[in-house]
């Protein structure tokens, strides 16, 4: 009979997290015992509790360390992960501000759902075995599928939400069922443990993993079991697809990479259905944005082939591989929140303004708006001097040398980014199309989406043009 | 920080300050030229040591900029060969940014400018980059002041479609470039790569060579892949085709020049005889089409595919003779083409019709535009005295010498080039007078315009005259020249 020690618990480890729950709970209570909390305060509440969380995860870059007996680590697949989500969440609060009075949500179920669903973020990132992994994706889920339906007055945000909890409910059992097989090929839930059994990989190894993968490959909109991401992005209000792109990415990218590093630590066969995955994904995003003409739709294929680029930093699991994915998907947040915010922008709170039609024309009217979405959009494309083309430059030095399945993902990386010149050159195409007469012109122009905008436009240019400041952030 | 980190920037400041200026003031149109200028005289000054003093020496500044898994450095050059591009960049630029005065509505002048000085900013960048990633960074930027220009100040959706012609064609190339880079940066690691020699394996070479050479042809264009460059010379407001087609074409001439043959020597022999096949055919499909265009700017743009076919003839004869002809014939033909462009966009502005069946016999109404145009068609047709005749007669001269065959093919674009020449000036300039109803009476140029195009034709004369002048200043590269074995070129 084995005694069961209570682990010391180094609280300074997960301050991060803490600071996000009491940020949530104050925000539940503030609500229930004082009537005039308004929106904006208690979304303010939101963002200090997320600076304060930052804060406290820039103390830690650097500093290694465990605790829960080795269950929550503090270490370099967390601390950018961590502030990606950090950053998104923060943002898609503001970006909440403005929303539409009609939706009819609570702000205060909103805005701490939010947060909890950053918590759950940050659970994963910080996970070392796998019931916390799964702790955390259920944290993250089932806030975001409750966010998904907050548009309370459009049927669209309730269909996102009934889309997305039904296929999430699967691709769970999924990841818990490969959990359980890991489990059972190794004997133990820790992922130090699994590398042991990684080492030569039995059948039951390989179905769980291949089943883990597939769990993982739902939550990051990996072809092909992206079909959920068009709908609920599009339904879903604007603030919660902003942060589904950025911050879910954010999680579960640390987390498939803890687990690559963690239990292979060197590229092995087993890892080729992750390959196979990401050529699937830039394809299929890249090919599937075409014919969209919803802004909202477009970025979701985007990020489906985002997500396939990204996977290519794990190509040859080499020690720069790591550098590469966080720059990539820091570069990826800055674009995508950025194009997000203008959307915001632009709509002014409304959830309709999202057609390509409604930009037609825009920089003749709103030159400075129409820039901005160029910038963000020259980025998704990986035209220099944006961040988008060094995170580029890095994933494909990355594949290239990882031997053929590499060569191949680095063409196909080439070809999709081909295609998606027109996808995304489309929308500048568009802007700076000659004025129609009688076309009404979108006005939203509220403050804070501006900050966002602005903001997401200085790290896409300064990550372009200095990358070396973000690359060696987080190198250690 | 030296003069020459930020001299690729000066167009793209003056660019800046421009937009500062309230619309409709006349700051708008003297701020670029301005620009312009300066850039010419900041080139001239790089110039003065090659061209006066017959030094060698390489102005260059070095600063780190990333370090990872690989090296890149912000390091800017200008040597004895890249001067030539960026005088030619800076000299074809101000007569192109002073026409752009007449080709813009008020209202969009700023954007126009400012759009044109960022395009001559990344052309300056591609010239001076002595590293391979700044080169890169250069090479596709460039693809975004053209696109926004098609796209959004040209008014006609011809030229919008246009726009995405030109993008994904060069867009594409970049792409295969970038995989070209990449794949030498991770044997090198480091995109400084000018200077050193490798020792690549002549497989990996092979690849490499392939990548590059598939980039630098599009963005030339030589044939299988010019499809982009009819739309876009044909509906590009005349400013922005003179600096395409009289500078960004000498883009991938250049990278072959500076790049790709330097660091794939082997390589490029092995390619030689495909890459001949491409310019003799080059050569001879831009000739023939060039007799069957009905469209003024469509017809000039193919005269470029021939003209560049012939420098592509001159680097890959491996020819001591051909090659600093090649500079010589890409000066000559960036000065003939933009002066060319930027005529016929004068005559369009006054004919409203780039049909040469809609109007003729402008000569008896405009003796001043006849003489100009006469010296622009016989540059263009290769008349000795004037530096197309120079630059083609040493290029076949030398690739005689190496390709008997493949010189004597093309000799026949030679013939066919005095047919094309001879028909477009004769059906705008000869003739009864006619022109379609409506066009202004007056034909004649203004003294702006005349002094506008008067440097670009002083230079094809100049040069025409004293070819040597140039080509005793051009550097041999390292890659081509010492191999005696220039004259056994070997058959892979």
């Amino acid at each position: 009979m084995t005694q069961i020690a209570a682990p010391q618990i180094d609280f300074g480890v997960i301050a991060p997290l803490v600071a996000l729950v009491a940020t949530g709970l104050l925000i539940l209570v503030i609500d229930l015992v004082s009537r005039r909390a308004t929106r904006r305060m208690l979304y303010s509440i939101g963002i200090a509790g997320c600076v304060v969380s930052f804060a406290r995860v820039m103390l830690q870059v650097g500093h290694p360390a465990t605790t829960f007996g080795g269950a929550f680590a503090s270490d370099r697949f967390s601390w950018a992960f961590d502030a990606i989500i950090l950053v998104a969440l923060a943002v898609s609060l503001s970006l909440s501000l403005g929303r539409d009075a009609e939706d009819g949500a609570s702000p205060a179920a909103y805005s701490s759902l939010l947060v909890f669903c950053a918590l759950g973020g940050m659970i994963m990132a910080a996970a070392t075995n796998l019931i916390i992994i799964f702790l955390g994706i259920e944290q993250l889920s089932l806030a975001l599928y409750i966010l998904a339906g907050t548009g309370l007055g459009r049927p669209a945000s309730q269909e996102a939400a009934l889309k997305y909890v039904l296929l999430g409910s699967l691709a769970s059992g999924f990841l818990i069922y490969g959990s359980a097989l890991l489990y059972g090929a190794s004997g133990s839930v820790a992922l130090t443990d699994i590398a042991h059994a990684a080492a030569s990989p039995s059948m039951l190894f390989i179905t769980g993993f291949t089943l883990f993968v597939v769990g993982v490959g739902f939550k990051l909109a990996l072809a092909p079991f992206h079909v959920w991401t068009p709908d609920v992005y599009e339904g879903s209000p604007i603030a919660v697809t902003a942060f589904m792109a950025v911050a879910v990415k954010a999680a579960t990218f640390s987390v498939l990479a803890r687990f690559v590093y963690v239990v292979f630590g060197h590229d092995v066969p087993a890892l080729a259905p992750l390959w196979a995955l990401a050529i699937l994904s830039m394809i299929v995003g890249n090919v599937g944005a075409i014919a969209q003409t919803n802004l909202k739709r477009l970025l979701a294929y985007s990020s489906i082939a985002q997500a396939g680029y990204i996977v290519l930093a794990l190509a040859g699991v080499t020690g720069s591989g790591l550098s590469t994915m966080v720059f990539y998907l820091a570069a990826y947040a800055f674009m995508n929140l950025g194009a997000f915010a203008v959307i915001a922008l632009v709509g002014d709170g409304s959830e309709s303004v999202a057609d390509i039609d409604s930009y037609r024309g825009m920089f003749w009217r709103r030159p400075w708006v129409a820039v901005c979405m160029a910038v963000f959009m020259f980025s998704l494309a990986g035209i220099p001097a944006t961040a988008g083309f060094i995170g580029k430059v890095l994933l494909l030095g990355q594949a290239i040398a990882a031997g053929p399945w590499g060569i191949a993902m680095a063409v196909v990386l080439v070809l999709g980014t081909l295609v998606s010149f027109y996808v995304y050159f489309k929308i500048v195409w568009a802007m700076f199309s000659p004025l129609e007469d009688g076309a009404s012109a979108p006005a939203g122009n509220a403050l804070v989406p501006c900050i966002a905008v602005a903001a997401g436009v200085a790290g896409v240019v300064l990550m372009g043009v200095l990358p070396q400041l973000f690359y060696s952030l987080f190198a250690t | 920080m030296q003069l020459i980190d930020v001299f690729p920037f000066v167009p793209f400041a003056f660019g800046l300050l421009t937009l500062l200026v309230p619309r409709g003031n006349q700051w708008v149109r003297i701020l670029p030229i301005l620009g312009a200028v300066l850039t010419l005289g900041m080139s001239l000054g790089f110039a003065a040591g090659y061209l006066i003093l017959g030094s060698t020496e390489t102005t260059s500044s070095t600063h780190p900029w990333i370090v990872g898994p690989w090296t890149a450095a912000y390091h800017v050059r200008v040597d004895a060969t890249s001067i030539w591009f960026v005088l030619l960049t800076t000299f074809v630029a101000v007569p192109a940014i002073w026409a752009a005065w007449s080709y813009a509505d008020a209202s969009r002048q700023r954007g126009f400018m400012f759009l044109l000085l960022t395009f001559e900013s990344t052309l300056l960048g591609l010239f001076t980059a002595a590293d391979l990633l700044v080169f890169y960074v250069y090479w596709d930027l460039m693809l975004i002041p053209v696109f926004v220009l098609l796209a959004g100040y040209t008014g006609g959706a011809q030229a919008r479609r246009a726009a995405w012609a030109y993008l994904i064609y060069n867009g594409a190339g970049g792409l295969v470039l970038l995989l070209g880079v990449v794949g030498l940066v991770l044997v090198t690691h480091t995109f400084e790569v000018l200077g050193t020699s490798f020792a690549l394996a002549p497989a990996l070479q092979w690849w490499l060579f392939g990548a590059f050479a598939i980039a630098f042809l599009v963005k030339t264009p030589a044939f299988p892949f010019h499809a982009w460059m009819p739309p876009t010379y044909t509906q590009s407001p005349p400013p922005l085709v003179a600096m395409i087609s009289g500078i960004q074409s000498k883009a991938g001439l250049y990278g072959f020049i500076v790049f790709a043959l330097p660091l794939f020597p082997d390589a490029a022999h092995a390619w030689a005889p495909f890459m001949l096949g491409i310019a003799v055919i080059s050569i001879l499909y831009g000739a023939f089409a060039a007799l069957a265009q009905t469209d003024m700017k469509t017809l000039v743009a193919y005269t470029s595919l021939s003209h560049l076919g012939l420098v592509l003839l001159a680097l890959f004869a491996f020819d001591v003779t051909s090659y600093p002809a090649s500079i010589l014939m890409i000066v000559s033909h960036g000065l003939i083409s933009a002066v060319l462009f930027i005529m016929l966009g004068f005559i369009e502005e006054r004919v409203g019709t780039r049909d040469l069946f809609a109007f003729g016999g402008l000569a008896a109404k405009a003796p001043r535009l006849q003489a100009l145009m006469l010296i622009a068609a016989m540059a263009l047709l290769g008349l000795p005295g004037l530096s197309g005749f120079a630059g083609e007669f040493l290029i076949l001269v030398g690739s005689w010498q190496t390709q008997p065959v493949v010189t004597a093919i093309s000799l026949l674009a030679i013939v066919i080039a005095s047919v094309y020449a001879l028909r477009l000036y004769q059906a705008v300039m000869h003739g009864p007078y006619r022109v379609p109803a409506g066009a202004p009476s007056a034909m004649e140029l203004r003294p702006r315009e005349i002094l506008v195009v008067a440097p670009l034709l002083a230079a094809i004369i100049f040069l025409g005259v004293w070819p040597g002048w140039l080509t005793t200043k051009t550097a041999v590269p390292a890659a081509m020249p010492s191999r005696p074995a220039a004259y056994e070129v070997p058959h892979t």
